[in-house]
């Protein structure tokens, strides 16, 4: 009798005790698809040396959905411990449940600059995925047959050059044309090319988030970087209007990896692409610089294309062990390990002595970035959807021939300034 | 009558519950906010009228899909009916091979949206374009690069996907016919003609009605197809009205403008789907 | 022209426009045995050697039994609970000629023209503070979405079911609900069939509603999962093509069967 009673009260005691114990959930709301896996198995490491901290993740499926997924996620009551933002504008939507990251120790080893888009007041409200770069990719084995010296293209007209001589040679080279443009992705146009112009035009991500008029200060610049591309790319039709029916799926997969062109704007992201099409050539390429004619010819944009950040309205040890799991992947051994060589980053903080990217393309960002020829991210400052829907949709009708690219700098310059006043 | 009151909301009842937590009370909620400036993520709003509305008139490209939105609408409901019903009346004929037929012209629709998409892209630029070549006919060339040919390539897979998908509905309505009525024509000596003209089409009536509207307002509010065929592409030429709105919303985040946008859509389609099954209903053959 | 002539000319139509139907399929099938290169190389034409990895693959990631298994429960589940109700509602709805009736039929119909997107937050707002955010609140989600459409096929298909038949029973002195389960029911069975059939192809391939609903791996359904091959750049359409394989081959049993049934029941039920 007296035994059982001893029982019960122990499993009163204990019951409470072993439910504690594993009570600490955090819950990981992510968006990138390619790295879910590798995210699960660092989860999966965190808690072998964490008992009683369950780190689950959840992954938004199809890549573009993640602003209306994570929506429809706080609306249900729901919310996450851990998601993702892209830039300003996110953090003055999310603000209200945006933990305050300033104390936390990674932030001194953030590289010059990566916070920028999440700082407002002095306050740093997200931790950056990673770094990525973009430029023009280049396929090493075609230059050295064309005979063309990648090293020295560091202005446009060498870069125009190198295109002409592909362009007269492109029959023995096996090609179909020098490049391949895809207009029909609207953030290669509106976000990325038009970056090149933009950074030169605001100078960081801040100014642009800020600014209440565009000028176009390097249109014409910028317009050269679209023709330029426009007439050496491959087009199906052979019509420049044809060009807006190539999406990424042709430009990369297609085009540059079964060696029909030499080059393509994209950035170190495409490397698992290329590399599931054709390992020999993924092990040679490299990033020319995007030439901004006569402003800077010789870099590339560099940035961040998504922090992390924690939900400030969920209890103080979930958001603890949060911060302490992000803490863990990005900065001990184990974790940095894996960011290296398993997510394939480039990190934004220091730190990684020893470390570095397996692929050429994250290798040629490094090297950028160590030259100090990069040039910094705006397009998260740009009006929510005006860099697609507006300036990325006008270029399609400016390749399409409906209008002129004068008219086009006159919408885009009218959808900004009615979107900022 | 007391009794079949009761009976009337016993029948009705389970239905109408689930329908009104799940559609009515949201959409409510939506027309509130499209009053408000709502972001999507705080549940605390400001009122801030019809300035939501006063917006929206000024969108050029709100107009624009809408105008294409119409005009695609009425393009794919004619062929798509035509279609299935031609169809329904080949696989009734009893012929050996009808049910073999029937699964191929349905199995269109067992495709997700987005996939469905990337295979017509390659139907479009690779085999129309391999086709071109080889032919030399100019017009397969480029497609999908237009808004031409992008509307004509929404066109050929929207009559591919939902013709098969109407022949069922008229199928269904087709062997509902009394046998009499079919063998009193006979002995009337009618050809095939005169007995489709003077007793399938009266008698699938109602059939047409349903798939009228069904087509109707899938084709209103077409989206995922949209997205993964054309993506609203060249130059936001042939986005469609829910594309619009969605894009509103989560694009350019303006959740208060693509609600009121959503209100406005559900108006005018409102108005013109009831009527025309209003008008086709009166047209019906009642037993 | 004989009969026997002019059945073999619309067999020989047919046979030509199901080619035409079946095109699309062809370029799923061959290209899911194809490696991603080979795709890209060549997507029109037959695979070089017939690579089953993909389907192999795509059953591992897709963690095939489970999600099977998980979009049958909700298919069914919803399937069942749209027909037994549609039907009961289609009926009294076209039977009960008020004002109130007429009303209710509109206020379902009207319904269709909602565009999803923009009743999806509120909606899912709803449901999380009900507590609905899982497979029995997915199936009661899709009963209210799919009730307008069903109520329509519905009340359609009774129109032409004679009125004489309701009254007969009513004389022999049947209430409502065994009039409706004895009698009603079962002459309405084609059409039951035919609910059957469209909302099983829109359901099985529905992603964005679960995708909001259903929050744990383990009760993903197909679609759900198929979209793990589509990621923020890169989609390995080989993976998705044999995914997609595995996901309508039930699927196409069934309407094949069903449809069977269709011809049957109504061969049965014209003799009235």
């Amino acid at each position: 009798m007296k035994c059982r009673y001893f029982l019960s009260l122990l499993l009163v005691f204990l019951f409470p005790v072993t439910l504690w114990a594993a009570e600490i959930e955090v819950d990981v709301f992510q968006f990138k698809v390619e790295t879910k896996d590798v995210l699960e198995k660092a989860a999966k490491m965190y808690m072998e040396e964490h008992p009683g901290i369950i780190v689950s993740i959840q992954t938004v499926g199809g890549g573009d959905d993640y602003g209306a997924a994570l929506r429809s996620r706080f609306a249900s009551g729901n919310e996450p411990t851990i998601f993702n933002i892209g830039g300003p504008q996110d953090v003055e939507d999310w603000i209200d449940y945006l933990e305050d990251l300033s104390d936390q120790p990674w932030v001194e080893l953030a590289y010059r600059g990566v916070l920028d888009g999440v700082t407002v007041d002095g306050k740093i409200y997200g931790m950056p995925f990673n770094q990525e770069g973009y430029g023009f990719i280049y396929n090493k084995t075609i230059f050295e047959k064309a005979g063309i010296d990648a090293g020295k293209i560091n202005s446009y007209d060498a870069l125009v050059e190198a295109l002409e001589i592909l362009e007269a040679r492109k029959g023995e080279l096996g090609l179909k044309a020098p490049i391949a443009f895809a207009p029909k992705e609207k953030w290669i146009t509106g976000l990325h090319l038009s970056n090149v112009a933009f950074s030169q035009e605001f100078g960081d991500v801040l100014t642009a988030y800020n600014a209440k008029e565009v000028d176009f200060t390097y249109g014409e610049e910028f317009k050269l970087l679209v023709d330029l591309q426009a007439k050496y790319a491959y087009k199906p039709s052979g019509l420049v209007s044809s060009l807006n029916a190539v999406d990424y799926a042709a430009q990369v997969e297609g085009l540059f990896s079964l060696e029909q062109v030499a080059l393509m704007q994209q950035g170190n992201w495409v490397y698992n692409s290329v590399a599931s099409m054709d390992e020999e050539l993924a092990r040679n390429i490299g990033i020319l610089p995007i030439p901004l004619k006569g402003v800077v010819e010789d870099c590339i944009p560099v940035g961040i294309p998504m922090y992390w950040t924690i939900n400030k309205n969920v209890p103080e040890e979930e958001k603890a062990a949060a911060k302490d799991f992000l803490n863990w992947l990005y900065t001990s051994p184990a974790g940095k390990e894996l960011i290296i060589n398993e997510f394939k980053f480039i990190p934004a903080i220091g730190g990684y002595d020893g470390l570095t990217p397996s692929d050429p393309l994250g290798q040629d960002v490094l090297k950028y970035s160590e030259a100090g020829k990069t040039m910094s991210w705006v397009f998260m400052g740009y009006p929510s959807g005006w860099g697609e829907q507006v300036l990325g949709a006008n270029i399609q009708a400016y390749l399409a021939g409906d209008i002129s690219w004068d008219e086009l700098e006159e919408i885009c310059k009218k959808e900004w300034s009615e979107a900022r006043n | 009558m007391r009794r079949s009151w009761v009976s009337f909301w016993l029948f009705v009842g389970p239905c109408l519950t689930a329908f009104i937590i799940v559609v009515i009370i949201p959409l409510l909620f939506g027309i509130y906010y499209s009053f408000t400036n709502w972001n999507g993520i705080n549940a605390e709003v400001d009122f801030i009228g019809l300035s939501n509305y006063a917006k929206l008139l000024k969108d050029v490209h709100f107009a624009k899909s809408f105008v294409f939105t119409v005009k695609f609408t009425l393009f794919s409901v004619f062929f798509i009916n035509l279609i299935g019903f031609l169809l329904a009346l080949l696989v009734t004929r009893g012929l050996k091979i009808s049910n073999f037929l029937r699964t191929i012209f349905f199995m269109p629709n067992l495709i997700g949206g987005i996939i469905l998409g990337f295979i017509w892209q390659f139907i479009f630029t690779g085999a129309f374009g391999a086709l071109g070549e080889y032919t030399g006919l100019k017009f397969l060339m480029g497609w999908l690069s237009t808004t031409q040919t992008s509307f004509q390539a929404l066109l050929i897979l929207m009559i591919w996907q939902l013709s098969g998908y109407v022949m069922v509905i008229y199928i269904a309505a087709i062997q509902g016919i009394p046998r009499e009525l079919i063998e009193a024509a006979e002995i009337d000596g009618a050809g095939s003609w005169m007995k489709v003209k003077n007793i399938v089409l009266p008698m699938v009536r109602p059939a047409f009605t349903v798939s009228l509207f069904l087509t109707l307002s899938n084709s209103f509010k077409l989206y995922d197809q949209n997205l993964s065929l054309t993506a609203g592409g060249p130059a936001r030429s042939t986005e469609m009205l829910a594309m619009n709105i969605y894009n509103t919303a989560f694009s350019f985040m303006k959740m208060g403008e693509a609600q009121a946008k959503a209100v406005i859509f559900l108006i005018i389609v409102g108005f013109f789907t009831l009527s025309q099954v209003y008008v086709s209903k009166r047209g019906e053959v009642e037993m | 022209m004989t009969v026997r002539k002019k059945r073999f000319i619309l067999a020989l139509i047919g046979l030509v426009l199901s080619a035409l139907y079946l095109f699309p399929f062809y370029i799923m099938i061959i290209n899911s045995f194809k490696t991603r290169r080979e795709l890209f190389l060549d997507t029109l034409g037959l695979p070089d050697t017939l690579y089953f990895d993909n389907f192999v693959l795509a059953w591992e990631r897709l963690n095939f039994p489970r999600a099977f298994l998980n979009s049958l429960l909700i298919s069914t589940g919803s399937i069942i609970l749209i027909i037994v109700f549609s039907a009961m509602a289609g009926w009294k709805l076209e039977r009960t000629k008020t004002g109130t009736s007429t009303f209710i039929f509109y206020f379902f119909i009207s319904a269709m023209l909602i565009p999803f997107q923009s009743v999806m937050l509120p909606l899912i707002r709803l449901m999380g503070k009900m507590n609905f955010l899982n497979m029995p609140g997915l199936i009661f989600m899709y009963l209210g979405f799919g009730s307008s459409f069903s109520i329509f096929l519905y009340h359609g298909f009774i129109k032409s079911v004679p009125r004489s038949l309701d009254e007969a029973a009513i004389i022999d002195g049947c209430n409502d609900w065994k009039l409706f389960w004895h009698i009603i029911f079962p002459v309405m069975k084609p059409i039951s069939v035919t609910v059957a059939i469209l909302n099983a192809t829109w359901i099985w391939n529905d992603y964005l509603l679960p995708s909001l609903v259903i929050n744990k791996e383990k009760t993903h359904t197909i679609p759900l999962r198929v979209f793990f091959f589509f990621g923020e750049y890169t989609k390995q359409w080989n993976l998705a093509m044999a995914g997609l394989i595995l996901a309508i081959i039930p699927v196409i049993l069934f309407y094949f069967f069903s449809q069977r049934h269709i011809i049957r029941s109504f061969v049965e039920g014209s003799i009235k």
